[in-house]
């Protein structure tokens, strides 16, 4: 099941990004539910083909986000938090509207052109849900 | 049980036309170091040292508890080594090299060894000599790692492969650290091997260990600035800036050792950040090898 | 020194030169049949080609198993093997003299059974044969030692052509020494001073080449 996370090597990210990032989702989706055991550093490792300390660094900023549980002895897992799945974008988010916000000053874009844009979008998105 | 496997304090090999100076470092055991370097740098002197096949000028070397290389013959009992220049015997099979492998190393996992061949795809009856190279390296790899050796050391394993047999090499190594008490040395001029696989990473150029750390660490330290200057404006200058390239309005400075206060430093100085880059593996080396060479670093 | 693993050395040699070893046991035998065939051409025919293949599998095992193990980069999977520079010179050594050995011991035993069937009995032959028997083991442990040190064929190929041209040096010096030479006729053993004393002088030749490849392995900081 952990071995269907894909790794991309020309993603510009770094690779524990990556993999908090596809860890997250498949918590967000509740592929992996709140409380279940989660593959070791070391297993999902060997089945990603990546080095034990990018998985482990991974699994130390997931811990500090508070999205997994690391105890000792016993393993990872998914935690208990309810909250879990809204504020797993927040940071995303953040990080998609600063560049926004830089692509619209190449742009040439006033603050409030790129708001109007932003509203824009939103509410295609909307329209294509309903 | 030892928590390091290798550890190599102050070794040094004097020659005609190249010295090693100088090598300390210590492999923890269960995880995997990248040795990179480019050719000739001194790469498989050092893994020659560690095999206890060339005997150091100074220095001290353990491996796996061993003394290096005095009790080389009890050191490679728990060792798989495989290197570049490494040839099989070409008259005989594959079969013929598994038996004599097998006689001699007791924790010779047969059932492994088969698995291997099958993935590998080559027949024990089929003779050395009639392997492609890409074959050979895998036959090599198969009779290293199916004596389960507690530390397997590869020089330039992945060289002349092509992208298949690579990660199916790659993956059998990846495979060999689920085991916790398994270590893994293995040299590589391909730096997208080692940026994949390996915890620890260590720079070698011109007989000089120049750089080493764990990957993560590695990865976070180095930084390419990308600034934009007002023809007014001065170029900030701070330490831990190891080059500066682009243009004179446009320049580009990398730094071996990034904080977040450098773009506000730069800001500062009335620079504006138009990017702050993360390094491949690869840039990051030939970065610290430039950077050495010509004396910014030392 | 590990004796499991220098027999386990001896056996991959063995194998890997099993043509080379199983065609000079087989010349070997042939010129044996050659000289029981009888008489003095046979006698001499059959001793030349048990000479020749006494000297081609000594020159040829060495080079192939000695110099060759570094020439087709198979030294390093050696190497890589629970063994240090004992085994590995211990199995070389061994390996090939044993070989040597028994066709060597087939020459001796063939010819001083040519000498005592031989209707004229002249036995006075014996000093000689066994000094000149002797001289070709001399010759093939000089062989070992050069091909062992210097891991090179220019050099082994050197002390084979010394090797050989020193044994017809000594053939002939041997030959001419006025007290061997009166013997040679004779119908009985006669063991001269200076016989004994060559005799010696070969083998304890043959401890110091052998003692000395040892010091010299064991002292080499470059293995590969």
């Amino acid at each position: 099941m952990y071995s269907s996370l894909v790794i991309s090597q020309s993603d510009g990210r770094p690779m524990y990004l990556q993999i908090m990032e596809q860890i997250k989702q498949r918590v967000a989706v509740g592929e992996w539910a709140r409380g279940d055991e989660i593959p070791s550093i070391r297993q999902l490792a060997v089945a990603l083909r990546v080095s034990v300390i990018t998985v482990k660094r991974a699994y130390l900023e997931l811990e500090r986000e508070g999205v997994i549980v690391t105890q000792h002895g016993k393993g990872s897992m998914v935690a208990h938090d309810p909250d879990l799945s809204p504020r797993l974008y927040e940071q995303e988010l953040t990080e998609h509207l600063d560049h926004a916000a830089r692509l619209g000053a190449l742009l040439g874009l006033r603050p409030d052109e790129l708001t109007s844009r932003l509203k824009r979008a939103a509410q295609r998105l909307i329209k294509e849900h309903v | 049980m030892n928590s390091i496997s290798v550890q190599f304090e102050g070794v040094g090999k004097h020659y005609p036309d190249f010295t090693l100076d100088n090598i300390s470092f210590e492999l923890p055991t269960g995880s995997i170091l990248g040795f990179i370097g480019p050719n000739g740098a001194g790469k498989s002197t050092t893994i020659r040292i560690l095999m206890g096949l060339i005997h150091q000028d100074q220095g001290a070397v353990r491996v796996l508890g061993h003394s290096m290389p005095e009790e080389q013959a009890a050191a490679k009992l728990d060792i798989g080594f495989v290197s570049e220049d490494m040839r099989l015997y070409g008259a005989a099979t594959v079969g013929w090299h598994m038996e004599f492998i097998r006689s001699i190393y007791p924790r010779w996992d047969q059932p492994y060894a088969a698995s291997l061949l099958h993935r590998f795809d080559i027949k024990p009856q089929q003779k050395i000599r009639g392997l492609s190279h890409g074959q050979r390296v895998k036959a090599a790899l198969l009779l290293a790692l199916a004596r389960r050796p507690r530390l397997l050391v590869l020089d330039e394993p992945t060289t002349g492969l092509d992208p298949v047999a690579r990660q199916e090499v790659l993956g059998e190594l990846m495979a060999v650290l689920a085991d916790e008490e398994r270590t893994i040395l293995f040299s590589s001029h391909n730096t997208l091997d080692v940026e994949q696989i390996s915890d620890q990473i260590m720079f070698i150029d011109r007989g000089r260990i120049i750089d080493s750390d764990d990957k993560e660490s590695f990865l976070d330290r180095w930084r390419r600035l990308r600034l934009v200057l007002s023809p007014d404006a001065v170029l900030p200058r701070f330490s831990g800036i190891v080059g500066v390239g682009g243009s004179g309005l446009l320049p580009v400075l990398t730094t071996n050792c990034f904080e977040p206060r450098m773009v506000s430093e730069c800001r500062n100085m009335g620079a504006i950040v138009q990017a702050v880059d993360t390094m491949t593996l690869e840039e990051i080396f030939v970065a610290n090898v430039q950077s050495r060479r010509e004396g910014n670093l030392v | 020194m590990n004796a499991a693993m220098v027999k386990r050395l001896i056996v991959k040699d063995w194998y890997l030169q099993r043509v080379v070893i199983i065609g000079s046991l087989v010349a070997g035998a042939l010129s044996l049949a050659v000289i029981g065939l009888g008489g003095k051409p046979g006698f001499i025919l059959g001793l030349i080609l048990l000479v020749t293949v006494l000297i081609g599998v000594g020159a040829q095992l060495a080079v192939a198993t000695m110099v060759f193990e570094r020439k087709e980069q198979t030294l390093s999977f050696v190497m890589s093997l629970p063994i240090s520079y004992k085994e590995y010179t211990a199995s070389k050594i061994l390996g090939n003299l044993i070989i040597f050995l028994v066709v060597w011991l087939t020459l001796l035993c063939g010819s001083l059974g040519a000498i005592a069937i031989s209707p004229d009995k002249p036995f006075g032959l014996v000093p000689f044969v066994a000094i000149m028997a002797t001289e070709i083991l001399v010759s093939t442990c000089l062989i070992y030692t050069v091909a062992l040190t210097t891991e090179h064929q220019g050099w082994t190929i050197g002390a084979i052509i010394t090797g050989n041209l020193a044994l017809n040096g000594i053939g002939y010096y041997v030959a001419h020494i006025a007290s061997i030479a009166r013997g040679m006729e004779g119908h009985s053993v006669q063991w001269s001073p200076a016989a004994s004393t060559l005799l010696a002088a070969e083998f304890v030749l043959i401890v110091l080449m052998l003692g000395f490849t040892f010091l010299f392995q064991s002292r080499k900081k470059d293995f590969i």
